[in-house]
């Protein structure tokens, strides 16, 4: 039973811990340390340690969110509002390079470094992972469709039995591969950026 | 109870309860599950235990309240709270416009009432 116990209690800090996310990083330390020597005070206090005993110590403690927004209110944290910054680096860094080869993802770059709503790591991240963004994956779906000669050039109305599946040659092996390579060039940059996304720093210094 | 009430009073309860705190570490100093138990047990006060330690991590900051480690009976050691002159000062000063404040808005609102 302890062991379900400590795992409330873990998941709840970690919780904490993330919500906590964008504060001064002594002052983030500082409250999860407090919080968690509350726990401790606290189940030594109980009668006896069950499940139902531990959720309501925690239910008691409040959401992780709700203390995270005191804190927030308490050390003068504004919520961050997004700026042309971020957005631009969001937009620009998957499908800048399709909309203007190569220069687009490097605004994008810029407008990533620039910003302070990442740290270092995640900016690193949104470099390397997918340099380039969808210019690839859409530069060989082209190449891909122009050298097999099928896709766009059939017109529907003319030839609809041309216009299947059956004109393009069914992919053997190595087409699979290359099927699978798009694939994942496609969603890495995708999957990068919902990642940026959801590591914006919500919270500035608005005040000392 | 209407919306804005509610959020009135949150207000309320938001802005007074630093000086709840102070009061309470005013005789003698407490660790902090010590004092949160304490403000938790008079009913209104706080509704999230978890929402006074920033808080105190604000006052420790203003330097209304210092805090130091002591070793607990049993367990870890304990980060207890006490006032500084700052805190005693600034406790003093709320409590004298806090009366004043309150029979102000009593001598309006209990008027009906008796």
């Amino acid at each position: 039973m302890s062991s379900t116990a400590d795992k409330l209690v873990e998941d709840y800090l970690k919780r904490l811990n993330a919500e906590l996310r964008g504060l001064p990083r002594a002052r983030r330390r500082e409250l999860v340390d407090e919080i968690s020597e509350h726990i401790v005070e606290a189940r030594a206090d109980l009668e006896s340690e069950n499940e139902a005993a531990i959720r309501t110590l925690l239910d008691r403690l409040g959401d992780p969110e709700e203390i995270a927004a005191e804190a927030r209110e308490r050390f003068g944290l504004a919520p961050r509002k997004v700026g042309w910054k971020e957005v631009g680096a969001l937009i620009m860094l998957p499908i800048g390079g399709v909309i203007l080869p190569v220069l687009g993802w490097f605004i994008g770059i810029v407008l990533l470094w620039v910003s302070d709503a990442w740290s270092t790591r995640d900016k690193l991240v949104g470099t390397l992972l997918f340099p380039g963004g969808l210019l690839l994956p859409v530069a060989l779906g082209v190449l891909a469709s122009e050298s097999s000669g099928c896709g766009t050039v059939v017109t529907p109305q003319l030839s609809p039995e041309l216009n299947n599946a059956s004109n393009c040659p069914p992919p053997d092996g190595t087409g699979a591969w290359e099927v699978a390579l798009v694939v994942m060039l496609i969603l890495v940059p995708l999957v990068t950026t919902v990642y940026l996304a959801r590591r914006m720093r919500r919270m500035s210094i608005a005040t000392a | 109870m209407v919306a804005s009430q509610d959020a009135l009073l949150a207000q309320m309860r938001r802005g007074t309860l630093q000086y709840c705190v102070l009061s309470l570490l005013a005789d003698e100093e407490r660790y902090g599950f010590d004092l949160v138990r304490g403000l938790a047990e008079t009913d209104g006060m706080v509704t999230s235990e978890g929402t006074i330690y920033p808080l105190l991590s604000r006052l420790r900051r203003d330097g209304l309240v210092e805090s130091t480690w002591q070793e607990s009976p049993a367990g870890p050691p304990r980060r207890y709270y006490r006032l500084t002159d700052g805190g005693r000062a600034a406790l003093e000063g709320f409590r004298l416009e806090w009366r004043r404040f309150r029979d102000a808005v009593d001598h309006f609102v209990e008027r009906t009432e008796t």
